[in-house]
């Protein structure tokens, strides 16, 4: 009875897997059809589609660009998601609850709304739209991310560590650099390349706060507006490369760290 | 890290001008930093203060700024305002929603779209989370799950477009079934509510993934154990042992999912069609068009967010008298 309940899950599991992963697979294959029709049977091979958006400076300009919004939101997201984490890790006050609330508020905010709410908002401070208007709408929302991990590796840091520190007389300052902070690398940097997925990934905020520079996928939604072809399949599958490649390095990375750290 | 971190902490700290040239040393016997010190940890409630000044800033202005001035604007009757204009508060913006069927037909379209996919996409990976938490070993849980959390690190619109070449005329879907002799013409899945329904659950499967999977991994072997012990058949162990103290997960899953698919803006665009119009794309309708349409599109992203906390909020509640009822 249990053995086949194991067959039968375990086959649910795979047709899951395969679930995830064919499509993303068949949109690959297609950017190698020689062909300008999208659709099966693939009858033969070529690789122009790759080296014609190797050659385009627009593809290339914009991946530049979301890389740098990428990296930028993350610095932003990243230190105050810490601070935010160290003032409500094991600390009791009036209020911590509502800030803990409000903190995880932005996650919580379904795509589109949070796109317009920042897009009034920035209005309202006289941002422009452009790079500036995404990088902070990108770190605003990643802030919960970080400090809900910082705070689960937080609330394991043995607090004699800092207790000894202070007692051979170091100061808060100097107690939360070299105590706390390299005990929170993991969660720090587990969380830097997280956000900076979500900001790579992210369509919504940067088509609503974006000027007439578009990021990666701002691109290739503008571009399938129009049609589809195998160039944006090839476009589609660098974008693909780049976060399958950050996230597998972080994964394995952070594993190590983690390792590390407990030992 | 070990107990020398500490002492490591404490050389170059305390030891200022006794020949120890450490960063650390240097750092903490200059005398503007003795000052600043000095200044930030006079009292504990200053040094607080200090700490919880930045956060409380933070969040008030860019976590619940945007929504509060969402708010405003939505009552008001122009915005940006233009020089020389008054702008005046007014509930219109509220009630040009209820006054026409092209607007709030989309919105219960949304809510309902929303609340199928999210019972879909418990039904399709529970099993799964179940198979991971309780017939995987410990030792390989992790790559399982790794082996099924690396395509949802690939973003929104790849996945979307992913998903319109499965499924377009000439997909791989139609293409198989036609090879395989069981259609002539193509199925027109595209443009509708399948496409989006599938394009949907495959971006938001790994938000209910999760919570089910921590939910059924913190679950005892035993209590399953004991109820077969006294008689139960898997079908009833499973029923009043296994999903009754899963509720959580089910619960803080399916509250993601709402929530996220409500959201969506590229995916319906993309794959849905004209009958398949949501309610996002009716919001963004308004911030395509110059400035004095911003108050009406922000009434309505109100009522939407407003309308989805409270079904969620109901429905959280629902699912803890359920547990409380089960465990009585």
């Amino acid at each position: 009875m249990n053995r086949r309940n194991r067959i039968v899950l375990s086959c649910v599991y795979w047709a899951f897997v395969l679930y995830v992963f064919v499509p993303l697979i068949l949109m690959i294959l297609m950017g190698f059809k020689d062909s300008k029709f999208i659709g099966f049977p693939i009858r033969s091979w070529t690789l122009d589609w790759y080296t014609g958006v190797f050659e385009d400076a627009e593809v290339l300009a914009t991946l530049g660009y979301s890389t740098a919004i990428a990296v930028l939101s993350t610095i932003v997201a990243v230190a105050v998601g810490t601070w935010i984490a160290v003032l409500l890790e094991g600390r009791k006050f009036i209020g911590r609850t509502a800030i803990f609330g409000l903190t995880v508020l932005p996650a919580l905010v379904p795509g589109i709304i949070s796109a317009i709410a920042f897009r009034i908002y920035a209005r309202w401070l006289g941002i422009e739209p452009g790079m500036g208007a995404i990088i902070w709408a990108h770190a605003v929302h990643n802030v919960p991310f970080v400090a809900l991990v910082v705070m689960a590796r937080l609330s394991t840091l043995p607090k004699s560590q800092i207790e000894a520190a202070r007692d051979l007389g170091a100061d808060p300052i100097v107690a939360f650099l070299r105590i706390t902070l390299p005990y929170l690398m993991p969660a720090i940097l587990g969380s830097s390349i997280f956000c900076l997925l979500l900001s790579f990934d992210d369509f919504v905020r940067s088509f609503f706060l974006g000027g007439y520079d578009p990021t990666l996928p701002v691109l290739i939604f503008a571009k399938l507006k129009s049609g589809m072809s195998p160039e944006i399949n090839a476009i589609a599958t660098i974008a693909l490369v780049v976060t399958a490649a950050i996230g597998i390095w972080a994964e394995r990375f952070t594993r190590r760290l983690n390792k590390d750290t407990q030992a | 890290m070990s107990n020398d971190a500490a002492a490591r902490a404490h050389s170059g700290a305390v030891a200022p001008g006794t020949g120890e040239r450490t960063f650390w040393g240097r750092l903490t016997s200059w005398p503007l930093y003795q000052i600043l010190m000095a200044f930030l940890t006079a009292s504990p409630r200053r040094q607080f203060l200090i700490l919880a000044a930045f956060p409380l800033i933070w969040v008030l202005t860019q976590h619940l700024g945007p929504m509060l001035q969402m708010l405003r604007v939505s009552l008001t009757d122009a915005y940006p305002v233009a020089p020389g204009v008054e702008q005046h508060f007014t509930l219109d913006n509220y009630m040009r929603f209820f006054g026409d069927p092209i607007f709030w037909q989309p919105f219960f379209r949304t809510l309902t779209f929303a609340g199928v996919f999210t019972f879909c996409t418990l039904i399709l990976t529970y099993p799964v989370a179940y198979f991971l938490a309780r017939h995987v070993s410990r030792k390989n849980q992790m790559l399982y799950l790794l082996l099924l959390l690396i395509p949802f690190w690939v973003g929104e619109i790849v996945r979307t477009y992913a998903i319109m070449i499965l499924l377009g005329n000439t997909g791989a879907v139609n293409m198989m079934l036609k090879w395989l002799g069981l259609i002539e013409k193509p199925i027109p899945f595209m443009y509708t509510s399948f496409s989006m329904g599938v394009g949907i659950v495959y971006l938001t499967a790994l938000y209910m993934l999760l919570p089910l999977y921590s939910a059924l991994e913190k679950l005892s072997k035993s209590f399953n154990e004991a109820a077969a012990d006294l008689g139960a058949g898997a079908w009833t162990r499973f029923r009043r042992v296994t999903l009754p103290l899963t509720i959580e997960g089910i619960s803080s899953g399916c509250t993601l999912v709402f929530l996220i698919s409500t959201g969506f803006y590229a995916t319906p665009v993309l794959l849905g069609g004209p009958s398949t119009t949501v309610f996002a794309e009716t919001i963004a309708g308004f911030f395509h068009v110059a400035g004095d349409q911003w108050p009406t599109g922000a009434a309505f992203a109100t009522i939407m967010f407003l309308t989805a906390l409270i079904l969620t909020s109901v429905f959280q509640k629902l699912m803890n008298a359920l547990r409380k009822g089960d465990s009585k």
